[in-house]
């Protein structure tokens, strides 16, 4: 929790968190707060431009942008932490547990999220909405299961680091159990980590489940998403052309807040190994040069011989977190590594 | 040994500063001779590889030739070549061809992802413009020159499958294939154990005999000195305090800081950090002092040491040195020093 | 290290040194790359659990062929009968070896609706992706590829940092925005290009280029940030290693130095990165598919998804899952072609055997 005390202390993180508290209020309590029936439609008021009434203009139907906007903040919201959660399930415990539970196990579980890795997120959830009938849950539930990798990868990376820590092995040598080590020394280690990793990844779920209400899975349209809205723009681009940025600002101001929230928890220390690597490939085999002949003389540090195969191809489908100095830092330890 | 009438390097009043504008380098003059060896010496710090940096064109981001020459060749011939001025395309025209340098930690100056074999062709490709072939079959030669036991075998292989030993011999190899005219060695054998350091100082001295190769060998260790250099430079705190003809600056010190230094080297264990032994530490790079800037650390320093820069005292036969003593300026005679009695002075203490 | 059970101290103490005396030889093959053959059968295994999970979605599934045609007419008798004529009365591990077995050969099996075969949907559709998203690759590694390379050489100036900058927004938006505002902007606003549609490469190359190239850059943008961010941090800390010094020392023009020696150290993590964004621009082809109208992939799996027609949901899931992998073989090759010497095991002691101490 220091770390957590730390990071408030960062400016950048103070804001993020601000704008991360309204947007959870607007999540909440956004369809209370909304001006007008976000499904009211006014066949008079068609595709009208700002106005008094209408803060942010009507769309097609006459509907008042404000009032869908912040209506469909919460199932957009809900969609993402919904996707993340399952994700946390699937990934952590898998992650932390192929660390000790031998070679076939560890083999099997990274091949697992290898395969999960490589589908393409939309392609997978059209697939799984067709298969299992079209609602938020089956949509969110896909997309948690292929997000489930990124925790999987993290949390092996900082378990691995911690398996082979001198002091762990002191505490397996004093008989400690697995479950008293996993919950003294590992827990502590891994949390800072999938705290950052949690912060991405909301952005990254939010910024796939738009692309999945945009294509109308997940969220049946007349219900108002960020996705959906954009959707229903797209037809009257030539009315309207500046609509879409409406929604889309609401999406890149959250992803981006979430965004700057990973990198001050990040800066603020202890989160172990680059997190936007959800990526291998499936033959995960980024060779990455050899630096020079010492990086194998000296060799990595202890345990870090998988963690560092996840580390190298540091971008993942999370890939492109926001660019501050802190995130390359981390890429180029570990490129330089 | 007198001043040589044929210079292949000439430094003159070399300044160079260092992030922030410290002067790290004040200064610095010297001459190579062709075909002359000679040894810059000093510890970590010094500016030594300050200025074989500068001679190469290479210095680290943010230092900076802030005064001085640097020259190529002979003053007023056409090969001439004024190299504080130069642009990032006549260094091209001047590195690897005219002037060949090896470095400490040889492993780090090679890529590793290519093999040595391909780029030494690639050097002899770029600065002498021969063809794939001729390339090879030249690098093969220089292998073989170079000590390297099958060469062929060598030219295939990647920088991590070599020893030091070994990566050092390409690395000369590399360095002399364009038939330069000075080659810098900086701390080249350093790193490298007893046995390997003499064999690689012996191919050294062999380059120079066959090339004409004038060589500058950049050390902190007295004793690489005295196996292979003409003369030796010594430098402390960014200035040279004295230089002269090996044998006459190793029998007969002038500077308190060489005879420090030579009683350091003679103590035998070479690996070991020579400068614990002399009491302080030298002033903060760049430190501005008015005076002798070894004046802290000597067992001799008196007042007129500190009062005023002390200038380079001719001796006999190009020996110079930056003391009073031996100038017979502070009137004691220039005996041997006693084992330097002053008391440890404070880190980076200035004037 | 084997058992799952919690070890008692003495069976711990035992264990720990064999665990250290394992760990440079796990080290040392972590750090060789990996040959081949692993390679192949990493792929494999990986197809192989990719189709299991394909064909789950399948199995998990309520549809049947009989009520997805018939609806609310179907009797027992026509799901039975339609059942059995799609083989779905046996077990559920002879449908999948059945159906893995004929997708190997290329048989995908046939629609619910149509009665046309899969493999030939997807055949058609598929093309459309390919080129799109391969021309979206090609945008990517020139866009990411240039701007890396400037921003490196720029490190902490004014360019740098813009490229910074300009790469974190465009991690913050949904892909298919700025397919929208590309639209708006040289089809709407500037009526220089199509708003959507398609023409096959085959057809009229320069009429593709000209429907294709905006939904290809719209889907490079989020590969070549990304590309862009990693090739400037690895540049970056290769431009300060020793062999370019030591290549700038022989006398090698700056640009032999740059795509002679350091690019090709550096591009390693940049091309990972790129492997990597072969399923992230597969998937995002199906949205941009929908904004610029392409008659691709997204079209036929949506159309499936709304009508239940399992057979195509599975065959255009495989199909792509294959793209994918073969892409990331091809990603490898490229990685061991410019890396060669990590192709080869690190010959252990070798190096420091007359070397010293450093």
């Amino acid at each position: 929790m220091r770390t957590l005390r730390r990071t408030w202390r960062l400016r950048p993180a103070r804001i993020a968190l601000a704008v991360l508290a309204v947007i959870a209020l607007l999540a909440v309590a956004g369809g209370a707060l909304a001006p007008h029936d976000p499904l009211g439609q006014h066949p008079g008021d068609m595709l009208r431009g700002p106005s008094g009434a209408h803060p942010l203009g009507t769309d097609y139907l006459g509907r008042d942008v404000l009032s869908r906007l912040l209506a469909g903040t919460g199932s957009s919201i809900a969609g993402a932490l919904e996707a993340v959660g399952v994700a946390m399930l699937l990934g952590i415990v898998p992650g932390i547990a192929s660390v000790w539970l031998g070679r076939t196990v560890e083999w099997t579980a990274q091949r697992a999220a290898d395969t999960l890795m490589i589908m393409p997120f939309t392609i997978f959830a059209i697939a799984v909405v067709g298969a299992l009938g079209n609602g938020l849950h089956q949509a969110m539930i896909a997309l948690g299961v292929l997000f489930a990798p990124l925790y999987f990868r993290v949390t092996r990376a900082a378990a691995l680091g911690l398996a082979q820590a001198q002091y762990v092995e002191a505490a397996e040598l004093m008989g400690a159990s697995r479950w008293w080590i996993l919950r003294t020394h590992v827990w502590g280690k891994i949390l800072p980590t999938v705290a950052v990793t949690t912060a991405q990844a909301v952005g990254q779920a939010l910024l796939v489940v738009a692309s999945l209400t945009f294509l109308g899975l997940g969220v049946q349209p007349p219900a108002p998403t960020w996705g959906g809205m954009l959707a229903s723009d797209l037809g009257y681009l030539a009315q309207q052309p500046w609509a879409p940025l409406v929604p889309g600002a609401a999406i890149m101001i959250t992803v981006g807040a979430l965004n700057v929230l990973a990198d001050a928890v990040r800066d603020s220390g202890a989160a172990a190994g680059d997190l936007r690597e959800t990526g291998a490939a499936p033959p995960p085999v980024p060779v990455a040069p050899p630096n020079g002949p010492a990086a194998d003389s000296t060799g990595p540090r202890a345990g870090s011989d998988d963690a560092r195969v996840p580390d190298r191809d540091s971008h993942a489908r999370t890939g492109a977190a926001t660019g501050t100095a802190s995130s390359q830092e981390v890429e180029q330890r570990v490129t330089t590594g | 040994m007198s001043r040589p009438d044929d210079p292949v390097l000439t430094v003159d009043g070399l300044d160079v500063t260092v992030p922030g504008g410290a002067h790290a380098v004040r200064g610095v003059s010297f001459t190579l001779g062709r075909g002359e060896s000679v040894g810059l010496v000093g510890e970590s710090g010094s500016g030594k590889s300050l200025t074989c940096r500068s001679v190469l064109g290479v210095l680290p981001t943010g230092c900076a030739v802030s005064g001085g020459r640097i020259t190529l060749g002979a003053g007023a011939t056409d090969s001439a070549a004024e190299l504080t001025s130069f642009t990032r395309k006549q260094w091209d025209a001047v590195r690897g061809r005219r002037v060949g340098a090896v470095f400490q930690d040889p492993a780090s100056y090679l890529n590793p992802s290519l093999t040595v074999g391909r780029q030494l062709v690639e050097q002899l490709r770029v600065g002498r413009g021969l063809g794939r072939a001729e390339a090879h079959a030249r690098s093969v030669e220089l292998f073989t020159a170079v000590g390297l036991h099958r060469p062929e075998e060598v030219f295939h292989q990647y920088p991590h499958e070599l020893s030091g030993g070994m990566l050092q011999r390409v690395l000369i190899a590399i360095a002399v294939s364009c038939a330069p005219e000075l080659l810098i060695a900086d701390e080249a054998t350093t790193a490298l154990d007893v046995v390997i350091q003499a064999e690689i100082l012996e191919l050294l001295q062999r380059l120079r005999a066959e090339q004409g190769l004038a060589l500058l060998l950049v050390t902190h260790d007295l004793a690489v000195v005295a196996e292979s250099c003409d003369r030796v430079i010594v430098m402390y705190a960014g200035e040279i305090v004295e230089d002269g003809p090996t044998a006459e600056v190793l029998a007969a010190p002038a500077h308190p800081y060489t005879e420090a230094l030579l009683r350091v080297a003679s103590i035998g264990e070479w690996g070991r950090r020579t400068l614990d032994i002399i009491p302080g530490r030298p002033p903060r790079t760049g430190a501005e002092l008015p005076g002798c800037r070894f004046a802290d650390r000597c067992a001799h320093t008196v007042a007129r040491c500190r009062e005023a820069p002390v200038a380079p005292y001719p001796l006999d036969s190009g020996h110079r040195a930056r003391c009073l003593r031996p100038a017979g300026l502070l009137g004691a005679s220039p005996g041997p020093v006693t084992a330097p009695a002053a008391a440890p002075v404070p880190r980076g203490a200035t004037a | 290290m084997s058992a799952p059970a919690p070890p008692r101290p003495p069976r711990a103490a035992r264990l720990a040194p064999v665990r250290r005396r394992l760990a440079p030889v796990r080290r040392r093959l972590a750090a060789a790359p990996r040959p081949l053959g692993r390679t192949l059968v990493i792929t494999a295994t990986v197809f192989v659990l990719a189709s299991l999970l394909t064909f789950s979605l399948g199995a998990l599934s309520d549809a049947n062929p009989a009520a997805a045609v018939l609806g609310d007419q179907a009797t027992p008798a026509d799901i039975a009968r339609m059942e059995r004529q799609f083989g779905l009365d046996q077990p559920l591990y002879a449908q999948y070896l059945s159906w893995l077995g004929r997708a190997l050969t290329g048989d995908l099996g046939v629609s619910w609706f149509t009665g046309v075969p899969v493999a030939d949907s997807v055949a058609q559709a598929l093309p459309v992706d390919l080129s799109i998203a391969g021309l979206a690759l090609l945008l990517a590694i020139v866009l990411g590829g240039g701007t890396g390379i400037v921003a490196a050489l720029n490190d902490g100036g004014r360019i740098d940092r813009a490229v910074t900058l300009v790469c974190s927004v465009l991690s913050t938006l949904p892909p298919f925005l700025i397919g929208i505002v590309l639209i708006v902007v040289f089809a709407v606003q500037l009526g220089a290009l199509p708003t959507g549609g398609y023409v096959p490469f085959g057809e009229s190359p320069g009429q593709w280029l000209r429907y294709a190239v905006l939904p290809a850059f719209a889907l490079s943008l989020d590969a070549a940030a990304s590309m862009a961010r990693q090739l400037r941090t690895s540049l970056v800390g290769a431009l300060r290693e020793n062999y370019v010094t030591g290549a700038r020392m022989r006398g090698f023009s700056a640009r032999r130095v740059l795509f002679g020696h350091v690019l090709r150290n550096a591009a390693g993590p940049a091309l990972s990165v790129l492997g990597v964004s072969v399923p992230v621009i597969l998937g995002g082809a199906v949205v941009t598919e929908k904004i610029f109208n392409l008659p691709g992939i997204a079209q036929l799996s949506l159309q499936s998804a709304e009508q239940h027609d399992i057979p195509v949901i599975q065959g255009t899931l495989l199909v792509t899952v294959a793209v994918v992998l073969v892409a990331n073989i091809g990603v490898n090759a490229a990685l061991g072609a410019l890396n060669p010497a990590a192709r080869r095991q690190p010959s252990g002691g070798g190096r420091g055997g007359d070397g010293g101490p450093a």
